[in-house]
């Protein structure tokens, strides 16, 4: 079975497994190992990407149901000179740590900010819940949220 | 020195960010493509067993199959001061999860379908899974050879299934406990395991170049690898390069060779370049665990809170090997006897053998555990003579001049005054609540303050310092970046106000073995201490280079040139001088280019003659203390609880990035609240880890957390550069501690254990909690040691 889908603005043929994980289509076919497979269990939300938009947890798809379907990982967000908005308060509040769970972080948080534009401190921590980070203990990510809130909300 | 700390303090932000926010970052998980095989272990599947028969033929001839190797490919067994543990089981198998043979193959896949095509018989051997078990009399023994194994540290009192034993005894207890006028007070507490859970596993990737292994790894300790690799490999040290990418993650988890000899002899089977990692399965039960414990301590207070004798046993599971609880035996008379000053002391401190998967170090290690029985004591004496809390622990803190369990003398009053900060702090919240007092919402509310006393693991260091013809510097060490930060912040900003440069300019390379001095690796703090001192050194010899060459340029004594800005400066006159380039350059033309080498090693602290036993080190070179505060609600209808408030202050020494050290504060104290509240291996009778992967075992979320306030203590003497201790490894100290404390106060219950999981806190405020009851752990102290 062949699958083509759309990777980062790039069409991609897959000609594998069906049930392979798209976490594995994507970084052991494609080599984009930006999307990172820690629990492979949907708990932890290191290996989200967006399907047609929406974040979506890539150890929990295969392969075989995203025929057609556009995907976004974190290699297709930004470049090196213009980070989008949530990275780039990550950097200036210095929030990253050993970095494993922030490709995931960057994806459910950038769109999450495509929809809220000034959410809670509450509100950015319900939509992290699906995040898990070991190393920061969250508040420090969470304070850098904050100031993409107050930037918008003061124009 | 002093216009050299200053310079040297900044929030300065870190340069590997960037790419780890664009998911360029590549950690060895990441390293792959059509060059490399994938390799897998074969496990055992129970805890004990005779190995009858072990067959690899079928699966070297399976598809796709390079390389089998099993034990006759390591003979050496390797070990902290007992040389235990073979990297293979071969007639044994002592615990679930034991590797048994390694497979590599050109897919994952192929290698898991050989690994399956091996032949094993077993027969069953009975299973020791918990402590009390192995210290019963007649115990079988998990290792029944254990006298003729290599000792590697001289010292120790071992037998049957103790594994190590550290004892420390200064004064006569027997007659403090004897004397007419104190309180004896006699407590029993029980930890559990807790996985580090780093989110990249354990993992490598090895190669044969040259006739030389090359040793690709996530790894804390470049130079334990290579050591350990070369030790069950057979071949000597030199044969070994260790280079180590991002680390994504490590916690202590991966201060131990782990994976990576088998790669190496695979790479070498193969001529391929070999990639083994953990999947999250394989990591979660294989974890080298922060170790369970079971402790007893007693002491034997006077009225006006005197601690005139203390005598305390621990009991730590090594599981199936000694591995770090050998070395970890030495921390109790620091975490038990570096917090308050006793007249006397007796302390028993055993690593046991059990047939589980081997433990290991856990940031903070035993003392995050010893500071949670401790201050739990500490509550109960101060129950028991009806003392203030406070006012006890005020009293009895280590201060200057006051002796340690092993006779060591504390420099410097630090945690008397710590507490009046840590009271600062709170009084900028002031709040009539009160212990048991039920909240608007019907929760019950607690709180609690404690202290601890940790240390800074230092010994040696080695660090080369090169000065660019750009005016930049290169950074060469053994330092790894495993998350914390220190090879982004520290280090940096030391070289940089070592030289009189931005920190921008300084390039830092991470460790590769071939290039950079040895070193005992990135982990108990002391990246910013050992490395940096041995940075700073490296920059005092290049500024001495420098000096001398720009002298003669400018004409002027080098004591009146200061390094400022990228420029040597006639002191006192701005601009008078030139640009370090063009003293470079000079140079060049007479001696050539310049470099510098730095190196550090442990001061050595003494510690009285003759009180201590089967320690490592035998006083701590850097002592750490923390307090901590925190303000909770349990629910009593779930046995739920949420932290209200969390307060900590800390001695760093010197803060060199307030911001980084915020991270770590952060960081370390939600770790510990896993810890105190929810996180816990427990072990089934199979010998095996019921935790085996996200659902089961529950990290901190975000909504779990409030943000930590925090005060830093400065001053405090140190033997770091720039008088910093390490700040990454301490904040998870106390946290058990203080929630178990806290919880005690808000349900006046006895809290002996950790973790504090709802039904364990619905039991103890329905007084259906069974008291622990710890019978392998006697009340005469010296039942509890080998050389009784
Ligand atoms: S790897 Fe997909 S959610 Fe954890
Ligand atoms: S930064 Fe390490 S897991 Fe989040």
């Amino acid at each position: 079975m062949t699958i083509t889908l759309t990777v980062n603005r790039e069409e991609r043929i897959f000609s594998g497994d069906p049930r392979t994980p798209l976490v594995d289509v994507l970084r052991d076919h494609l080599r984009m190992t930006g999307t990172k497979a820690v629990c492979r269990e949907g708990f932890c939300g290191a290996c989200m990407v967006h399907v047609d938009g929406a974040p979506m947890a890539s150890c929990l798809l295969p392969v075989g149901s995203l025929d057609g379907a556009a995907v976004n990982t974190i290699e297709g967000v930004a470049t090196r000179e213009h980070l989008n908005a949530v990275q780039q308060a990550f950097e200036d509040h210095d929030v990253v740590q050993c970095g494993m769970c922030f490709p995931g972080m960057v994806m459910t948080m950038s769109r999450f900010f495509q929809t809220n534009t000034s959410p809670d401190r509450d509100e950015i921590k319900a939509a992290m819940t699906g995040n898990i980070c070991r190393c920061t203990g969250y508040e420090r990510i969470i304070d850098a949220l904050m100031s993409i809130r107050t930037n918008e909300a003061t124009p | 020195m002093q216009d050299n700390a200053d310079a040297a303090v900044m929030n300065f932000p870190r340069r590997d960010a960037r790419d780890k926010l664009l998911g360029r970052t590549k950690y060895t998980i990441d390293v792959g493509g059509s060059e490399v095989i994938h390799a897998v272990l074969l496990r055992a599947e129970v805890a004990s067993a005779q190995v009858l028969r072990l067959d690899v033929e079928a699966a070297r001839s399976m598809p796709g199959v390079r390389a089998i190797a099993t034990w006759e490919d390591a003979p050496g067994a390797h070990g902290i001061g007992i040389a235990d543990h073979p990297i293979f089981a071969r007639d044994v198998i002592r615990y679930h999860g034991e590797p048994i043979a390694a497979i590599a193959a050109d897919t994952l896949e192929q290698a898991h379908a050989a690994a399956r095509a091996i032949t094993l018989e077993l027969a069953p051997l009975p299973a020791i899974l918990t402590m009390a078990q192995a210290l019963e009399k007649d115990a079988p023994l998990v290792h029944p050879d254990w006298k003729d194994y290599d000792i590697l540290f001289e010292g120790a009192a071992r037998g049957g299934n103790v594994a190590w034993e550290a004892t420390v005894a200064r004064g006569d207890t027997d007659a403090a406990f004897d004397r007419p006028d104190v309180t004896i007070i006699d407590g029993v507490y029980r930890v559990g395991r807790q996985s580090h859970v780093p989110f990249e596993p354990r993992a490598v990737v090895a190669a044969f170049e040259d006739g030389r292994h090359h040793i690709q790894t996530s790894t804390q300790v470049p130079w334990t690898v290579r050591h350990v690799t070369a030790r069950v490999l057979n071949i000597p040290e030199s044969q070994v390069r260790v280079t180590v990418p991002a680390v994504g993650g490590g916690f202590g988890l991966k201060f131990d060779c782990s994976l990576e000899p088998y790669a190496a002899i695979l790479a070498k089977k193969s001529g391929r370049v070999v990639s083994l990692v953990n999947s999250r399965r394989e990591e979660q039960m294989t974890c080298l665990c922060r170790e369970n414990a079971e402790i007893r301590i007693r002491s034997a207070v006077t009225a006006d809170g005197e601690i005139v004798g203390r005598e305390a046993t621990v009991l730590m599971d090594c599981g199936a090997y000694g591995g770090e609880q050998v070395f970890l035996t030495t921390m109790t008379a620091h975490t038990l006897g570096g917090n308050y000053r006793l007249g006397s002391v007796r302390l028993s401190s055993r690593a046991i053998y059990t047939n589980t998967p081997p433990n290991g170090a856990f940031r903070a290690c035993n003392g995050v555990y010893n500071t949670f029985a401790l201050e739990r004591h500490t509550d109960e004496i101060c129950d028991a003579i009806g003392m203030d809390r406070m006012e006890f622990r005020r009293r009895n803190v280590v201060g200057d001049q006051d002796i340690g369990a092993t006779g060591q003398v504390f420099e410097g009053d630090v945690l008397r005054p710590m507490i009046d900060r840590m009271q600062a702090l709170c009084a900028k919240h002031p709040n009539s609540r009160k212990n048991g007092q039920r909240l608007d919402d019907g929760r019950i509310y607690g709180r609690a303050m404690t202290v601890g006393t940790w240390f800074i693991f230092v010994g040696p260091s080695a660090a080369t310092v090169n000065l660019n013809v750009d005016g930049s510097a290169t950074l060469v060490t053994s330092g790894v970046e495993i998350g914390s930060g220190s090879m982004m912040h520290a280090l940096p900003q030391i070289v940089a106000a070592g030289l009189g440069i931005a920190p921008e300019q300084v390039i830092v390379k991470t460790a590769d073995t071939d290039a950079a001095g040895r070193d005992l690796g990135v982990g108990g703090g002391r990246t910013t201490v050992s490395i940096g001192a041995a940075s700073a050194a490296a920059c005092d010899e290049v500024r001495d280079k420098l000096l001398a060459v720009a002298s003669e340029m400018l004409q002027t004594a080098p004591d009146q040139l200061v390094l400022a800005d990228g420029r040597v400066e006639i002191r006192g006159r701005p601009g008078s001088g030139t640009t370090i380039q063009k003293v470079v350059a000079e140079a060049e033309t007479r001696t050539g280019p310049i470099s510098g080498s730095g190196a550090f090693t442990a001061p050595g602290i003494e510690a009285m003659p003759g009180c201590a036993a089967g320690h490592f080190i035998d006083a701590i070179d850097i002592p750490v203390f923390a307090v901590h505060d925190c303000e909770l609600a349990i629910d009593p209808d779930t046995g739920q609880v949420e932290i209200l408030a969390y307060r900590v202050v800390q001695d760093v020494g010197r803060a060199l990035n307030h911001r980084a050290i915020h991270g770590q504060i952060q960081g370390g104290v939600v770790q510990g609240m896993g810890y105190a509240l929810h996180e816990e291996i427990t072990i089934n009778e199979q010998g095996c880890f019921d935790q085996t992967g996200f659902e089961a075992y529950r990290l901190p979320l975000a909504q779990d957390v409030v943000p930590i306030e925090f005060d830093l203590f400065e001053g405090a003497p140190s033997c770091g550069p720039l008088g910093t201790k390490g700040a990454g490894e301490v904040p998870i100290l106390n946290v058990g501690a203080t929630i178990g404390c806290a919880i005690a106060n808000a349900t006046g219950k006895q809290v002996s254990q950790l973790p504090l999981t709802p039904p364990r806190v619905l039991a103890l405020l329905d007084g259906r909690d069974e008291p622990l009851a710890l019978d392998h752990i006697s009340a005469v102290w010296s039942d509890n040691t080998l050389r009784r």
